[in-house]
């Protein structure tokens, strides 16, 4: 060991206590939004308002609202949403596949900006170039011809 | 309004849950890495390492938490962080590379599961992280 057992016990309890303080300052804000976000339906009124991105991501209109649930709030509640979306109204292979792509590169942006947040990220480069990087990527495979020829 | 409160009750009931649920993984990473750290294996890793970390201008010891992060979640990645000192645009860089490539192979199966094709899906996050990580590094080396 290359310091006192001392000195490594000591930042251990140190270290712990803070990774409590930390979890208690992601996730109880954390779940309170997410609760509200639900109670208040406010994913289905932003993803009403986003529509338009949905062109150029090659996504119809009926899929933004569980992309938006899954970047928003996780990837869980993004497939459940979807899962219950595939009983009613199902998606075209085509819209799965495509916000399958931004889900898996960006999901749980509330989180993601909490968490790297309080441990000193930048919250703006955390979510916003993140949101930029899938959209654009997303943008880029609806635009290969495997994806423009796919129909339904 | 009761609608309004009852969300923050059950909201702050479900964080302290998971705080609880998270802990039991989040203090075991960090002590090791913690261990790790003070190991005569940490000299080696870092060495190994070094190249690698040097594409996204992060210090060598940046590995811990990316590869504690390709195995576990975003916490198991925040655990690893804390036990070392990193600046604001080595923590920001890390946690790009991280969002992008966590719990690879957990993640993978679930894409699986629910349809997606769980291997390509795998490489994307991977591809994405390392070029995300090195036009982070860069704007950070710039910016931060």
């Amino acid at each position: 060991m290359t310091a006192s057992w001392n000195v490594i016990l000591q930042e251990m309890l140190h270290g712990t206590l803070n990774t409590v303080f930390n979890l208690l300052k992601v996730l109880i804000p954390l779940m309170i939004i997410i609760e509200l976000l639900i109670t208040y339906n406010v994913l289905e009124k932003i993803a009403r308002r986003l529509e338009f991105l949905g062109k150029p991501m090659g996504i119809t209109k009926n899929a933004m609202f569980p992309l938006v649930v899954g970047v928003v709030m996780g990837i869980t509640y993004g497939a459940g949403t979807l899962i219950e979306l595939n009983k009613q109204n199902p998606l075209s292979r085509r819209d799965f596949l495509l916000i399958g792509i931004f889900m898996v590169l960006c999901h749980g942006i509330v989180e993601a900006g909490i968490l790297f947040g309080i441990v000193g990220a930048n919250v703006i480069i955390v979510v916003g170039v993140r949101l930029l990087i899938a959209f654009t990527i997303t943008c880029v495979f609806a635009r290969l011809p495997y994806f423009r020829h796919m129909t339904d | 309004m009761s609608k309004f409160f009852t969300a923050v009750k059950n909201g702050t009931v479900k964080g302290l849950k998971t705080v609880l649920m998270l802990l039991k993984i989040m203090v075991p990473i960090y002590l090791l890495v913690v261990l790790i750290k003070y190991s005569p294996i940490m000299p080696w890793l870092q060495d190994v390492a070094s190249p690698v970390m040097k594409i996204f201008r992060l210090p060598p010891e940046a590995a811990v938490p990316v590869v504690t992060g390709l195995f576990s979640d975003e916490y198991g990645v925040v655990a690893a962080l804390g036990g070392f000192n990193f600046s604001m645009a080595a923590i920001t860089t890390i946690a790009m590379i991280a969002l992008s490539a966590h719990s690879v192979p957990v993640e993978a199966a679930v894409a699986q599961k629910i349809g997606l094709p769980g291997g390509a899906m795998a490489l994307l996050r991977l591809g994405t992280a390392v070029l995300t990580g090195i036009f982070v590094g860069w704007l950070g080396g710039v910016f931060l």
